[in-house]
């Protein structure tokens, strides 16, 4: 058990579309926390035209992008990928989804005039647009995360910047509870989706470098899935991260402190 | 005739001006505003029947306006341009405004003047129809604090708007495929500039792309008409390079003024040399210069401004003392802004300050860094004010994982966590870095300077407002002159 080489495999898509708001961050840290570990790590970008075959990854990354580019893509996402994505989801695939990303695994998008886009559906969320963007550091509280011997275990730090307001049907459930930001759209006080091991959130940029543990979190449960129930992640400091987070928290406290 | 609103209105920004100065302040941007509210249309009075340039763009717009500036001066103009990030219409008229007293002089003496105006790319649209430009340049597209301006479609709608609003000559990045499609509908007034595509860095096996563990974000790899992803036969940085569409045909244009470099030299070197060239064949001119401000993103800032000179040469029919040969010859005298690559000695140290306000600056810093010789120490500053966007998620778009760091590290800025985080992610080591809250920085910088070795060079990368922190730092502990005067 001891010396069996263990893989990650992390499929990246379309990293040449969906890229905006530092969302590549995201893969680098999954790279980083698990390559720290000894884990071997294998990168497959998948981008448009590209075969997308569940049996070749553990864990999914579907950022956001300018709308320029997310109408690019769509087609190829929903009508071509569709149905293999759908798959991967309904057998337990760890994916992580951010913004444009997450919208798109909904159901649809009503842009502001009414138009409905057609999304994939692969959860049971839709989105409307609308006209104010909510552009701000955010903090989230998620249970999952829990863990009794830190403080702050289930803190996430993010930045949001939407216009897109997610409502979540009853299949499900929240990633976490908001404590500061607008979170899905600014009313109930929720952030973010969970459905199987699809993990969504409006949380931008660098959302897992400055989240260790859900970093872990989504290793673990990936290679959990590869290498069965028994599988232990081991151990690895957070001392870095925890530096970034402190930091971030003072900022928090005391604002823009320069002209 | 000139109104009283008119005459009012730069009576209260000279008042304004003197009240900021006696409080201490720079002035490069109240007066005007407060003028303006006076007379709405004052910018458009100032700049009536003199020959404006403008540069606009998002990246490179302070170092090309000072180019051209230089050029103009060495040839002879006098020039008025604003200082660097005075270039909303608040800024724009400012400068306009307490230039004309160097303008009258000028015309009195009977000297020729020139405008040089740096406008913000969000901002063109509503004011160049104010200055109405002869020659307007465009540098490029790259992502820019998109959380304050949308993407980066509208800000060249933003753009196509202000072109649109007057008969400027059209001044287009051939290499730029968002900048490029500002042409269409205005073939009869744009010229193209850009690299030659043997000169472009990744056109060759012999100097591979050093890319990291993932490719740096791209701003354009899709056609913008078509949506095809573009072929690329050669690429200088970022989304820059010998573009075509497959599909629909799009491709590069082939620009009348473009730099030749030989690719084997190091452009981190300071005084590398470069050819500027106008045309082909027979009636090809070729100049070769010796650039003093260094930096691969400077061959388009330097082809762009001799461009744009050459250009208003031929239009207000001053070919002589603006003359291909004239201008790029005056390209060595340029000096650098501050904030941009100027190398400024304290003591036996020295310091060079390259401001990064987007991604691709910082990867062009980043990487300009790494190939230079004296690179002994970085020191970057990262801070999140609206001027700066709030949102750094973008240092995450850059592509860290293949740029050397020097052996030193220094952090701060109010995101001094984010930004520390993001350099040990690229696989930098932790004790290599040295990172403090924005309140620490000059004594960090203190730290920074004393810790460098003579002969060594310490570069400072900031973001917008930390560098004016840093600016005053320096002018206040290191007794360096300040800008404004």
């Amino acid at each position: 058990m001891e010396n069996r080489e263990i893989e990650l495999r992390i499929c990246h898509m379309y990293p040449d579309l969906l890229n905006l708001y530092g969302d590549r961050g995201n893969v680098l840290s999954l790279i980083r926390r698990a390559e720290l570990r000894g884990i071997k790590v294998k990168l497959v970008p998948v981008s448009i035209g590209d075969e997308f075959d569940e049996k070749d990854f553990d864990i999914v990354f579907l950022g956001g992008g300018q709308d320029a580019e997310q109408n690019v893509i769509r087609r190829d996402f929903v009508e071509v990928k569709g149905p293999k994505v759908k798959d991967a989801i309904e057998h337990g695939m760890v994916f992580l989804c951010i913004c444009g990303g997450y919208q798109m695994l909904g159901k649809y998008y009503q842009e502001h005039d009414g138009t409905k886009i057609e999304c994939l559906g692969a959860i049971d969320v839709y989105t409307v647009g609308e006209d104010v963007r909510f552009i701000q550091d955010t903090v989230y509280e998620a249970d999952f995360l829990k863990d009794d011997k830190a403080e702050d275990s289930s803190r996430l730090y993010g930045f949001e910047n939407h216009s897109g307001r997610t409502y979540l049907g009853p299949s499900v459930k929240p990633m976490a509870k908001v404590v500061e930001g607008a979170g899905n759209n600014g009313k109930d006080g929720y952030e973010g989706a969970i459905y199987n091991n699809v993990f969504c959130t409006y949380s931008h940029g660098s959302f897992l470098p400055k989240n260790p543990r859900m970093t872990d979190h989504l290793i673990r449960i990936a290679l959990k899935r590869r290498y069965g129930e028994d599988y232990e992640l081991p151990e690895l400091s957070m001392e870095t991260e925890e530096f970034a987070r402190a930091a971030l928290l003072r900022y928090k406290e005391k604002g823009n402190t320069a002209p | 005739m000139a109104s009283f609103r008119y005459h009012f209105a730069i009576l209260s920004a000279k008042a304004t001006r003197l009240a900021l100065r006696i409080m201490g302040r720079g002035a490069t941007t109240l007066p005007g505003k407060v003028a303006v509210k006076f007379d709405p249309l004052l910018l458009q009075k100032l700049c009536e029947g003199r020959n404006c340039v403008t540069i606009t763009g998002t990246n490179g717009k302070t170092t090309t306006t000072h180019m051209i500036t230089d050029i103009f001066r060495n040839c002879g103009y006098t020039v008025v341009t604003n200082v660097s990030g005075a270039n909303l219409l608040s800024g724009v008229t400012t400068s306009m405004i307490f230039g004309l007293k160097d303008i009258k002089k000028a015309e009195k003496a009977g000297k020729k003047v020139i405008c040089v105006l740096e406008t913000d790319e969000a901002a063109y649209g509503k004011i160049a129809c104010q200055i109405k430009p002869k020659v307007s340049v465009v540098t490029n597209l790259f992502r820019d604090q998109l959380d304050r301006f949308g993407e980066l479609a509208h800000t060249r709608e933003l753009i196509a708007k202000g072109l649109d609003s007057c008969d400027a000559d059209i001044l287009l990045n051939s290499d730029d495929s968002l900048v490029s499609e500002l042409y269409s509908g205005r073939e009869k007034r744009t010229v193209f500039y850009g690299l030659s595509e043997e000169s472009m860095h990744y056109n060759n096996v012999t100097y591979p792309d050093k890319s990291g563990v993932l490719p740096a974000s791209s701003d354009a790899e899709y056609c913008t008409g078509c949506r095809t992803k573009y072929t690329y036969t050669a690429r200088s940085f970022g989304h820059l390079g010998a573009f075509s569409c497959e599909k629909c045909g799009k491709t590069r244009k082939k620009p009348r003024f473009y730099v030749e470099y030989d690719l084997s030299r190091n452009p981190s070197d300071e005084g590398y040399e470069l050819s500027l060239c106008d045309g082909e064949g027979s009636s090809q001119k070729k100049k070769q210069v010796k650039l003093p401000i260094p930096g691969m993103h400077n061959f388009y800032n330097s082809i762009s401004a001799v461009a744009a000179c050459v250009r208003m040469g031929e239009i207000i029919g001053d070919k002589e003392e603006l003359s291909f040969e004239k201008c790029a010859a005056a390209l060595e005298h340029v000096e650098a802004a501050f904030g941009r690559m100027e190398k400024i000695s304290i003591g036996d140290k020295k310091i060079c300050v390259l401001l990064v306000k987007n991604p691709v600056g910082l990867d062009r810093a980043l990487s300009f860094v790494a190939g230079a010789s004296d690179a002994e120490g970085i020191y970057m500053l990262l801070n999140s004010n609206i001027a700066d966007g709030k949102d750094v998620s973008w240092i995450w778009d850059v592509d860290f994982e293949s740029k050397e760091f020097p052996k030193k590290v220094y952090v701060s800025g109010d995101r001094y966590g984010d930004m520390m985080l993001r350099i040990v992610y690229s696989g930098v080591d932790r004790s290599q870095i040295v990172a403090k809250p924005m309140e620490e920085c000059a004594d960090l910088l203190d730290q920074a300077i004393s810790d460098s070795t003579p002969g060594k060079c310490l570069y400072i990368l900031p973001n917008y407002t930390s560098m004016l922190a840093l600016r005053s730092i320096l002018v206040k502990r290191y007794h360096l002159k300040d800008f404004w005067k």
